[in-house]
């Protein structure tokens, strides 16, 4: 069995732009601030593992089973995604401010986004809409905007796990939990301390965190941490 | 390690023996069940409560035997396994139409305890401990469940941080009555859910903060248990009934 390492975790990381900023921005890189000589040894993952393979199963695209290819296209050309996604899609990392600029196309998609979750009966691009590529892109693109991600949230669960990718499903709850002076859930969301150091945002109930993330597709909760460099410095 | 067993007090044991619906006696009135898991085994289904949606497992937390419900398997429509027989175990004859309602159901997991035939009036509590899910976090009392499928649930929410009463009739659910107070709880922490019923009066609580006064259309009459939502990830404690003359 081929195993991979944080370098590849970061190497996939830095090719998909597959974490939205928390400051309105939609990151094309994450920065894993850790030494990548560290890496190898640390944060592993399999192809095997069942967070990989059940995020290649929702992203499997093999099947055009999806009703809405322009509206596809406009999300994935918005976010800055090309389809086939890199499995694993969703590591569920994010260091508040390591987002980079979202493309040009994006503020007129959030809008458009906006006026779908505010017009009653709807349509909201799901899987069976837009596809799973589009549904990541949604995600993307709803972090956007706040106000925007919370309905977006709300619609994407409403829409269940056959809809909505659950692991992007669970790194917005967690980022708009802490949005809202509540602590995370999952262990997605990292921040610089004041010596540089980076360091989980507050969370509740990190006993039970692997639990959560396994039904959320996420990768292990030391693996989280491991990725986002927790405790270490700045590279 | 999850295992259990839910064991009925000592005082009540001989007389709600925990087999066959048949066998099962109306509770006495005024007196508490206090519905323990001591003696089950960690990692099997409980014996005291019938699941029959949802993947319902007995855990140790702390030490202690809990009834959790898994929802990281929960696929929609999906009963849980042996249906028929633990339907028959609690309708006999009229097994059918309750398993065709619960298939209808199946978005929602349920146990139904076995203790108690026929509750009509008293008090219901449960503790329970949200773990997670990704889509719902849903903790609820089941009640009034009818041969058919049929039945009444109050249940806490904690992706809405809120305390509904919902009715489920011939497969439909529908909203009844939402407490105005919004509680949002932290996940992993014991809270607890109670309701009383007087007639069709029905009150509840959460953490003893009111939550409901409601009136019901007709009187309540059924069996109870515990109710869960998609892919909640609960864990329950300390089922207690109480009944009461109206």
């Amino acid at each position: 069995m081929r195993i991979r390492h944080l370098t590849a975790c970061a190497a996939a990381l830095v090719a998909l732009p597959a974490l939205a900023g928390a400051q309105g921005k939609v990151q094309k890189t994450t920065r894993i601030p850790t030494p990548r000589a560290k890496l190898a040894s640390e944060c592993t993952w399999k192809p095997a593992d069942a967070w990989v393979k059940r995020q290649a199963e929702f992203f499997d695209e093999s099947r055009h089973d999806w009703t809405n290819d322009s509206l596809r296209n406009a999300l994935l050309d918005a976010a800055g995604l090309k389809a086939p996604l890199k499995i694993p899609v969703q590591f569920g990392v994010r260091v508040e401010g390591a987002d980079s600029t979202p493309p040009a196309s994006a503020a007129a998609m959030v809008d458009a986004l906006k006026t779908l979750a505010s017009t009653r009966g709807s349509t909201w691009p799901t899987r069976s809409v837009v596809g799973a590529a589009g549904t990541h892109a949604v995600y993307l693109l709803v972090g956007l905007d706040t106000t925007l991600a919370k309905t977006a949230l709300h619609r994407m669960m409403e829409a269940g796990p056959a809809e909505s990718p659950a692991a992007d499903v669970a790194t917005l709850e967690d980022r708009l939990r802490l949005l809202a002076g509540r602590k995370q859930i999952y262990g997605t969301q990292f921040r610089r301390g004041g010596d540089g150091k980076v360091e989980l945002a507050p969370m509740e109930d990190s006993a039970h965190a692997d639990l959560r993330r396994e039904g959320a597709a996420l990768p292990p909760f030391k693996l989280g941490l491991c990725m986002a460099g927790a405790g270490k410095g700045k590279v | 390690m999850r295992s259990s067993v839910f064991l009925v007090a000592v005082s009540l044991s001989a007389a709600f023996p925990l087999t066959a619906a048949s066998q099962v006696a109306s509770p006495a009135i005024g007196k508490t069940t206090h519905v323990s898991l001591a003696s089950e085994a960690a990692g099997r289904e409980p014996k005291t409560f019938a699941p029959l949606v949802g993947s319902w497992v007995v855990t140790k937390d702390a030490g202690k035997n809990v009834l959790f419900i898994d929802g990281r398997i929960w696929k929609r429509g999906q009963p849980a396994g042996g249906l028929a027989d633990k339907a028959r175990e609690l309708y006999g004859a009229r097994n059918e139409d309750f398993i065709e309602s619960i298939k209808a159901f199946a978005y929602f997991p349920i146990a139904v305890y076995k203790g108690i035939d026929n509750f009509e009036n008293g008090e219901i509590s449960v503790r329970f401990q949200m773990i997670g899910g990704t889509l719902d976090r849903a903790a609820g009392i089941l009640f009034d469940v009818k041969p058919n499928g049929d039945y009444l649930t109050v249940r806490y929410n904690g992706t809405e941080d809120n305390v509904v009463l919902w009715t489920f009739n011939n497969g439909v659910r529908k909203f009844v009555n939402r407490a105005a107070t919004l509680v949002p709880l932290e996940l992993g922490t014991w809270h607890t859910l109670k309701i009383s019923i007087h007639g069709t009066s029905l009150k509840s609580w959460l953490d003893d903060q009111p939550m409901h006064d409601y009136t019901l259309p007709r009187t309540v009459s059924g069996k109870i248990g515990v109710w869960s939502k998609t892919d909640s990830m609960i864990e329950f404690a300390d089922f207690t009934v109480t009944p009461m003359s109206r």
